[in-house]
């Protein structure tokens, strides 16, 4: 079983986020970059794929020098080998520019089955992993929580609101993540050092056969016009009271008065 | 757990990712590159990225940088401000007064003002391109000995997907046994594994007790129209309130880039009254009418709390023993009297590299031979600066007029004072009995004095530092005997760790009902070990968790 696991690096949401001068995007000095916590369980469910089927399992990645930690934090918990596009003309791209960037660097990657996160926890598109699977032709199933993989097909468990959903298709597919589909395992320290020799081919899109006009900044159908923080969250205020009803009363006085809310 | 390990060897090992051993690591490869010998080395760090878990004003003497990195600057050093130009004020509850005489250590001229956190993560950049092996997230948990504990063969690293209860979740990971020639410990201030160095080997023995200071300080962006910002001032120290003149410590503001400054309060941990809430004294100051002015219309982007090794000189454990070299403030180099430590924290760790490449052609780590990097640091500049400090912390501790009179003799003396040695008494034994139930008038904020922007509370501060940690995992915060804290020390303190704690970790339940207990928040937890340096009662053991801690990349 060939897996192909779609990875990408974004900042931890746990980063102190600040706007960038341009007001359409943000600084990015003092961000610590991780690996998107669903392309985290895409590389679990693909290992444990390859663990029960035998196969390879390769990484594949869009960004740049700094993506290569990324890269290999997923070769370090035990894919076996790489590709990082890493070219300053795919810059600034939209979600449909990255999916036509690792459609076309698939085509030199065998694969049985794509994995992805359901979403890059950074802009929350769900877009890049369906485009991918548009433009490969194949079928795709999102937000799976469980899967089995028998006889040249898979079966795909989904949660929907009240209702648990079974999906089989015929492989090669696509399918997204969702959360509850496994812990991912911790990454050994042996295998940190160990990944760091592993094959990471980092390609352009020269490389693969993308021309530069049709990615990128460049090529955007929706451009971000703004982009602002939550509101300040105020402080909180604490109501006085000398019994629960005392404080109660002032409480719902404050909601209506102050809130305005009732 | 006595199942088989796995073990990595190294031929030097370090533990903890500070400016101590970053710059050690860094000299190490790069003496050994010169006399053309290969080595495996090995740096791991609790936080989970280089950077994360450093915090200091912080304002350095680029003294070893110099000597370690000549062209730092080119190499992309991050420098917030290049000159320092000193303010000194003493505060009075309304009023600053410039103080007429700034002593000769309080002046910064050539020195500049860092983020340690952004500097840190620097150095670890140029650490990693020169190849050596560099695991954040990798907490070091056991000391590994040989079997008649007098020679130190290496650290063990935590476990990994362990429940609170202490049971193997499906993910579990065990720990793996790092051996190594040597192994340099930089643990910063009250090391968890330098204590049990200290208690199997006596590094310790002999010396004066190591003291500390808890630093709480925050990163603010100032409007642009900040008057501050567009003064000639780019230091401004106090003293005096919010901790008056009897307890250590004081107030500093410094500027950095991008229209944001550095400001915090240090108070030193041999502070009498229980109720002192270090937290709240930080609040008073940025409340006080001289601060508020400057920081007017800001905003806190960062906040964080770390302890500061105070002690110095008489402190400073033994530096070598088979197997193992100790660096920075876990050896207590910091220098209290200029208030910097990084420098002396690079210088030492570029000393013991040098003793490393000596066992290494001699082939021997013993301690007989790593003795010289103790030998070195005394030929030093280190020693020097922190000869002539040796006395300072303890006349800082000196009450009234007192504190005065040691100040200027030592002055005179050039460190040597009244009396040399000056004694020090361990953090954990000074707080005075419980005098008043409460803590004064003023002292402790109201709701009202935060507005959740410019003034925090306590957890929105823990927010604002990025902690965050596994929650299913054995609590990392060990309380020794539960029965103290409801009987003795609720009695006569009051439960001075629900106060000296920044984080918020600890809270007494149940004190209307009469039936009190401790709770314990370890997520909250921002690594300062404020609490084992400051209980009376010597109860609270930290230990490191499986990861986490706060994510400062700015402060």
């Amino acid at each position: 079983m060939e897996v192909a696991v779609l990875v990408k690096q974004v900042p931890d949401t746990e980063s102190l986020l600040q706007l960038a001068g341009d007001g359409v995007s943000i600084k990015t000095d003092a961000i610590k970059w991780v690996m998107n916590p669903y392309d985290e369980f895409a590389v679990e469910e693909a290992l444990r794929i390859r663990e029960a089927h035998g196969g390879t399992v390769t990484i594949l990645s869009v960004g740049s020098k700094k993506t290569v930690k990324t890269v290999q934090t997923a070769l370090a918990m035990g894919a076996d080998r790489a590709v990082l596009i890493d070219d300053p003309l795919a810059e600034g791209g939209d979600a449909l520019a990255t999916a036509k960037i690792l459609s076309a660097a698939l085509k030199d990657i065998p694969y049985d089955l794509i994995i992805a996160g359901q979403r890059a926890v950074d802009d929350d598109n769900y877009q890049v992993g369906s485009a991918v699977a548009e433009l490969l032709g194949i079928p795709q199933i999102s937000q799976v929580i469980e899967e089995n993989i028998l006889d040249g097909k898979i079966k795909c468990k989904k949660v929907l609101e009240g209702l648990t959903e079974v999906v089989e298709a015929a492989l090669p597919l696509l399918f997204t993540t969702q959360r509850g589909l496994n812990e991912p395992r911790y990454v050994k320290l042996p295998e940190i050092m160990k990944a760091k020799k592993k094959p990471l081919d980092v390609k352009t899109l020269a490389d693969i056969g993308v021309e530069p006009g049709t990615v990128g900044a460049a090529s955007n159908r929706v451009k971000i016009t703004a982009m602002k923080l939550p509101p300040e969250r105020d402080a909180v205020k604490m109501i006085d009271g000398d019994s629960v009803q005392a404080k109660a009363a002032s409480l719902v006085k404050i909601l209506h008065e102050e809130a305005k809310i009732l | 757990m006595n199942e088989s390990r796995e073990e990595m060897e190294f031929d030097v090992l370090f533990v903890g990712g500070g400016p101590a051993n970053l710059a050690s690591a860094i000299h190490l490869v790069n003496l050994a590159g010169k006399k053309g010998k290969e080595i495996e080395v090995c740096l791991i760090e609790k936080g989970d990225t280089i950077g994360s878990h450093s915090l200091s004003g912080a304002i350095l003497d680029p003294l070893a940088l110099k000597e370690l990195i000549p062209n730092y600057l080119e190499k992309g050093c991050p420098v917030e401000e290049t000159e320092c130009k000193d303010e000194f004020y003493f505060l009075t509850r309304k009023k600053n007064i410039t103080v007429p005489f700034t002593p000769k250590y309080m002046h910064n001229h050539g020195c500049f003002i860092i983020s340690l956190s952004k500097f840190t993560r620097w150095l670890g950049e140029l650490a990693e391109e020169l190849g050596i092996n560099i695991f954040p997230g990798f907490p070091g948990t056991k000391v590994l000995y040989d079997s008649g504990k007098s020679r130190i063969l290496g650290v063990r690293t935590g476990d990994k997907g362990v429940d609170k209860n202490g049971n193997k979740k499906p993910n579990y990971e065990p720990g793996i046994d790092l051996l190594a020639r040597a192994t340099v410990f930089g643990e910063g201030p009250k090391g968890s594994l330098i204590r049990d160095i200290g208690q199997k080997m006596g590094i310790f023995s002999g010396k004066m007790p190591q003291v500390f200071e808890t630093a709480i300080k925050e990163v603010i962006e100032l409007p642009e129209t900040s008057a501050f910002l567009s003064s000639d001032t780019t230091v401004v120290h106090t003293f005096g309130y919010p901790l008056g003149l009897d307890t250590k410590g004081g107030g500093f503001i410094y500027k950095m880039k991008d229209n944001m400054i550095s400001i915090g309060l240090v108070v030193g941990l041999d502070y009498e009254d229980p109720l002192l809430e270090p937290y709240n004294a930080f609040i008073q100051f940025k409340r006080h009418p001289f601060i508020a002015e400057i920081i007017e219309g800001g905003k806190v982007l960062q906040q964080g709390a770390k302890t500061l090794s105070a002690g110095g000189y008489y402190t400073m454990p033994q530096l070598a023993v088979d197997g193992a070299l100790f660096v920075g403030d876990s050896a207590s180099m910091l220098n209290i009297q200029r208030l910097k430590g990084v420098h002396t924290a690079m210088k030492s760790g570029m000393l013991a590299a040098e003793a490393i490449i000596t066992a290494l052609e001699q082939n021997d780590f013993t301690q007989k031979t790593l003795q010289v990097y103790e030998s070195d640091v005394k030929k030093s500049w280190i020693n020097d600066e922190l000869y002539e400090a040796r006395n300072f912390s303890q006349a800082l501790s000196k009450k009234g007029a007192l504190k005065l009179i040691h100040l200027g003799a030592q002055y005179i003396t050039g460190g040597r004072g009244i009396k040399d040695p000056l004694s020090i008494e361990a953090d954990s034994s000074t707080l005075k009995k419980l005098a008043k139930k409460k803590a004064p008038e003023g002292s402790e904020p109201s709701a009202q004095d935060f507005d959740g922007k410019l003034y925090v509370d306590k957890l929105t501060g823990v927010f604002l530092s990025g902690t965050q940690h596994e929650e299913d995992q054995p609590c990392h915060i060990i309380v020794n005997d539960m029965d103290i804290c409801v009987t003795k020390c609720f009695e006569l303190y009051r439960n001075p760790c629900t106060r000296f704690c920044p984080g918020d970790v600890y809270e007494i339940e149940g004190e209307d009902s009469g039936k009190i207990r401790l709770k314990l928040n370890p997520s909250n937890c921002l690594h300062c070990k404020t609490c084992e340096i400051k209980d009376p009662f010597n109860n609270i053991t930290w230990t490191c968790p499986e990861g986490g801690g706060p994510n400062y990349s700015i402060v």
